[in-house]
């Protein structure tokens, strides 16, 4: 057996260490190609994921939204609404008028500011709200409910730079309790004005001292201007310490505008138009951020208390204390006292309130009626549609259904939709939203009424809204309809005709012996594995040519005296349907044949042997068989349809329509169409939803995929 | 001047081949066959790979026809008709002269379907379920399936599942039965059932079978035809048909006794 006797040296095998080289080298070969593949695959896998981040990404996350109207200051009105319009509710802009007529009736109640009440503590009786009753002390507090403190605020580099605004601050401190109560505030404790004066002091700094001469001669500062803005309800103290200031010598400019807390802080912290802003309330977290971003930073004084008495006469027994609840009962809908509470006589309530123009009966309603738009009941949405729409527009929603039988969440839809208009002005991606999170708040917190929501903007709404030219009222409702006639009826089309030509080209074009017949299924065949390969723009441009023009009379339904008025041409769902089972057909065809011909022949001859005809044998042997092979070309084909747009576009699908195909001869648009329209939008958020829109595709691809499949596999099983 | 033949006997004739040619397109696979097959007997075929005995049966119930470009040339008379006239449906031919293959081929479907289906296409009017019964009694497999007629044809054996499309071809109710090496693909001992059957059919039923296996020609079969190539154009011919013992024993041609005695090729 050794190498020697080998008969011949026409070649020989590696041995030894050659071998071990030479087979490892064949290893490294084959390893070469093993991590290429698995590259291969690892790169496909990552666009799949990249494709997936990029569609998720964009349906979800944050947006800003912007409120034309705000919806508290809707719901606000109408609760302002009910209690002046409640029977039995006198309203006065005069407040003697209100203690006129609750004065010795006992089933009378009212509310005004508090230093009212104590004028006329001897007719009147103040009552406790949540257990709390109104004095200096529980207002300061915030412990009584119906109480909200007074602030000016402004900065130490305002007060250094324009010292017209530092004295007038510290002027401001030293005189407000003198005059706060006639103007019908609580004055604050001295506590609370030392650590407000501290306060002054720590701002000005070096200058107190010069500032603290200008105080005492204000005339010195009247080559500066004060500009103040804000809280209305500051707005009359600060006025009346202006005019004393005034009468003290300043002859500056001096501007005092009423705008509201917000825009008065928003004029002072971001536009920097003013020097002082009154607030009723503490500044709040994005405020002092903006504040800062301009180098101000906002430095508070407290300088007084606001609150409310809800008073009764003196004569009234029954009343002591109530809810807030209670309140809001006593004040809208209730007509008794009992009503409100059995133990309470069965009188019908008589209500003194201070006049709509009143800042009162705002801050009564704000701390009482502290409901949002979401919690109102349908009358009172529809009550606030009522307030808020011209009665033409009511009358066509009424028309589409009737506003009382509708739902509230869908009565609050409405409010928001079209009341208070609620607009996304901007929008963010799932990982902008999740890693950006304080940039975006601050974005928003600049927008006017901005308001950050999360938002999906795949909702069920999207998928039963009609196209709209407003992104986050638009859904996908007609496309959707419209694919799915589309997909049903090419693929009543396609797989009839497709598995029928299979079938013939597999079980009878085979059989032909003329030689002349045999070429032309040849060259069928040949053609028609070619079609498989034509851009799909082809069959667009020939379903154009044959389906929209050339037989428009069939596929506009005029034929048929079905046509749909609106449309009168043949760019009709038909026409789509018909042009992608076209396009589709030689897919189905080759997989059909590639699945019949794999029945094994046994099968036909089995049939065949025992007299049965050829066509009997096809259609209870061979198709059976070659079902799970059909379907699944049938799939691929599907797919392939669902995703189609440029045919589409050529033959003319619409791209804005909001009606709801009716049948084949419909004018029509698809899911396809309607993202690539989309995303042609500048603006972003059609981005977003063309997102969604994606996502609903896809779903919709894998939910007929896998019904085919399960379809496959039901018949495969039953083969077996 | 060849040695087709038939040889005597007192029974009737099942099939009478006159001068026989199949062709596959113009490729001549078999020529000038003459043959009489007897009655309620067993004939087999046997001969070499390539030899034409195949093609011969395939011809003798039209599935030849199946074959793209396959035609026959010649007369086979059956019952005094030639099978290859024009106005003979070969569908007809085909319920009348049943065929059982080399590989079992039951269809996907349940025991009782396999044979319920051939009937019903070919009209059968009557008690489907006693017809089933019947036929597979006759192919002596109701015993083994009779509780789950339901299941699939092809959950049963190989021996079974050739019984089975058996009892398919009977419940047709043909006269003859034709078998393509139909124990090829079986272990012995279902070939020796088979075999059995095959003994307890003749008595109803005109056999032909096609084997390649000498021993089972010379256990079961009652006439025995031996093919051979003709080296000069490569076609098929008969050489030599005769009782199977006398074939056997006592050949008269050269070339089958070389055969028969394993001195072939």
């Amino acid at each position: 057996m050794s190498q020697e006797t080998q008969p011949s040296d026409i070649g020989q095998y590696p041995e030894g260490d050659n071998l071990k080289h030479f087979i490892e080298n064949r290893k490294r070969g084959g390893l070469v190609w093993r991590v290429s593949f698995q590259i291969a695959t690892i790169l496909a896998i990552l666009a799949l994921i990249a494709l997936l981040y990029n569609i998720i990404n964009g349906a979800f996350g944050y947006v800003a939204i912007q409120n034309k109207v705000d919806p508290n200051s809707l719901v606000l009105a109408m609760e302002e609404n009910q209690m002046l319009s409640s029977s039995g509710t006198v309203s006065s802009e005069d407040d003697n008028e209100l203690v006129d007529g609750i004065e010795g009736n006992p089933n009378a109640i009212g509310f005004f500011g508090y230093a009212y009440y104590n004028d006329n503590r001897d007719k009147l009786k103040a009552i406790s709200v949540d257990g709390q009753a109104p004095s200096r002390e529980t207002a300061e507090s915030g412990d009584y409910p119906l109480a909200r403190p007074l602030f000016i605020y402004s900065a130490a580099d305002v007060m250094r730079e324009n010292p017209a605004i530092g004295a007038f601050v510290d002027y401001y401190l030293t005189n407000v309790n003198s005059v706060i109560e006639e103007v019908g505030y609580f004055p604050i404790s001295d506590d609370l004005l030392n650590e407000a004066t501290t306060a002054w002091s720590a701002a000005a700094g070096e200058q107190a001292d010069a500032l603290q001469a200008y105080t005492a001669n204000p005339a010195e500062v009247s080559d500066h201007d004060i500009s103040i803005s804000g809280s209305s309800t500051v707005y009359p103290l600060t006025r009346q310490l202006a005019i004393q200031f005034r009468r003290a010598g300043f002859q500056g400019g001096l501007d005092l505008q009423q705008t509201g807390t917000t825009a008065g802080f928003r004029a002072f912290c971001e536009d920097m138009t003013t020097g002082i802003s009154n607030a009723s309330r503490p500044i709040n977290r994005a405020e002092i951020e903006a504040c800062e971003s301009n180098k101000r930073t906002p430095v508070e004084f407290r300088v007084g208390t606001d609150a409310l008495a809800v008073v009764v006469s003196s004569e009234n027994t029954f009343l002591e204390n109530v809810t807030k609840d209670e309140l809001r009962q006593i004040f809208t809908s209730a007509e008794t006292w009992s009503e409100v509470n059995p133990d309470w006589p069965n009188e019908p309530i008589e209500r003194f309130i201070p006049g709509a123009d009143s800042g009162t009966l705002d801050f009564f309603a704000e701390t009482v009626f502290d409901r949002q738009l979401e919690a109102l009941t349908e009358p009172e949405l529809i009550e606030i549609l009522k307030a808020n729409l011209s009665t033409g527009l009511l009358r066509r929603f009424d028309a589409e259904a009737p506003l009382v039988e509708r739902s509230q969440p869908e009565l609050v839809d409405l409010v928001l939709e079209r009341v208070v208009e609620q607009q996304v002005v901007q929008s963010w991606e799932l990982t902008e939203s999740i890693f950006d999170r304080a940039e975006i708040e601050e974005t928003v917190a600049a927008i006017p009424q901005g308001e950050l929501q999360w938002r999906s903007w795949l909702t069920p709404a999207f998928l039963v809204t009609p196209q709209s030219s407003t992104p986050e009222l638009a859904g996908i409702r007609t496309a959707l309809f419209g694919t799915l006639w589309v997909i049903a009826i090419t693929i009543l089309v396609a797989l009839p005709v497709g598995v029928g030509a299979a079938i013939y080209l597999e079980e009878y074009a085979i059989m032909v012996a003329n030689p002349t017949l045999r070429r032309i299924n040849a060259i069928i065949q040949t053609n028609i594995n070619n079609l498989a390969g034509v851009p799909s723009i082809i069959y667009g441009i020939l379903g154009l040519a044959i389906f929209v023009r050339a037989i428009e009379p069939i596929t506009s339904g005029m034929l048929f005296g079905v046509s749909d008025p609106t449309t009168a041409n043949g760019r009709t769902i038909i026409s789509a349907s018909l042009t992608l089972a076209l396009l589709i057909l030689p897919l189905i065809i080759i997989n059909a044949q590639e699945a019949i011909r794999a029945v094994p022949n046994s099968l036909r001859q089995a049939g065949m042997g025992l007299g049965a005809t050829r066509w009997q044998t096809i259609w209870s042997h061979v198709l059976p068989s070659a079902i799970p092979g059909i379907l699944t070309g049938n799939i691929l084909a599907m797919s392939r349809a669902i995703g189609e747009t440029a045919p589409l576009v050529v033959i003319g699908a619409s791209t804005f329509i909001t009606v709801d195909p009716t049948g084949p001869f419909s004018k029509f648009t698809v899911l396809p169409i309607q993202i690539y329209q989309w995303t042609s939008r500048p603006q972003a958020e059609f981005r977003n939803i063309a997102a969604a829109a994606i996502i609903v595709l896809l779903i919709l691809l894998l939910t007929l995929n896998a019904s085919a499949v399960l379809l496959r596999n039901r018949y495969s099983r039953r083969l077996s | 001047m060849s040695t087709n033949g038939t040889p005597t006997s007192n029974g009737k004739y099942a099939l009478d081949l006159q001068d026989v040619h199949c062709y596959y397109g113009s490729f001549r696979a078999v020529k000038g066959v003459n043959l009489k097959l007897q009655e309620k007997k067993i004939t087999a075929f046997i001969g070499p790979s390539g030899c034409g005995k195949s093609t011969v049966l395939r011809s003798l119930n039209r599935m030849n026809d199946l074959i793209p470009g396959g035609r026959v040339e010649g007369r086979i008379l059956f019952r005094g008709k030639n099978l290859y006239d024009p106005d003979v449906d070969p569908v007809e031919v085909r319920r009348r002269i049943g065929m059982v293959f080399q590989k079992p081929n039951p269809f996907p479907k349940s025991i009782y379907d396999n044979i319920a289906w051939g009937a019903k296409i070919n009209g059968f009017k009557g008690n489907m379920k006693e017809l089933v019964e019947q036929s597979l009694r006759s192919a002596a497999l109701w015993e083994e399936v009779k509780d789950k007629l339901d299941q699939s044809g092809l959950g049963l054996s190989g021996g079974q599942q050739q019984r089975l499309c058996i009892a398919r071809a009977i419940a047709t109710q043909p006269e003859i039965i034709l078998m393509d090496e139909p124990c090829s693909a079986l272990d012995p001992i279902a070939t020796l059932k088979i075999e059995d059957l095959m003994r307890e059919l003749v008595k109803n039923y005109t056999i032909v079978i096609v084997t390649h296996n000498m021993q089972q020609a010379a256990r079961a079969s009652d006439y025995t035809a031996y093919y051979l190539m003709d080296k000069s154009d490569r076609a098929g011919e008969l050489v030599e048909y005769g009782e199977t013992d006398q074939l056997f024993t006592n050949p008269k041609d050269k070339r089958t006794e070389d055969y028969i005695t394993g001195r072939f090729g």
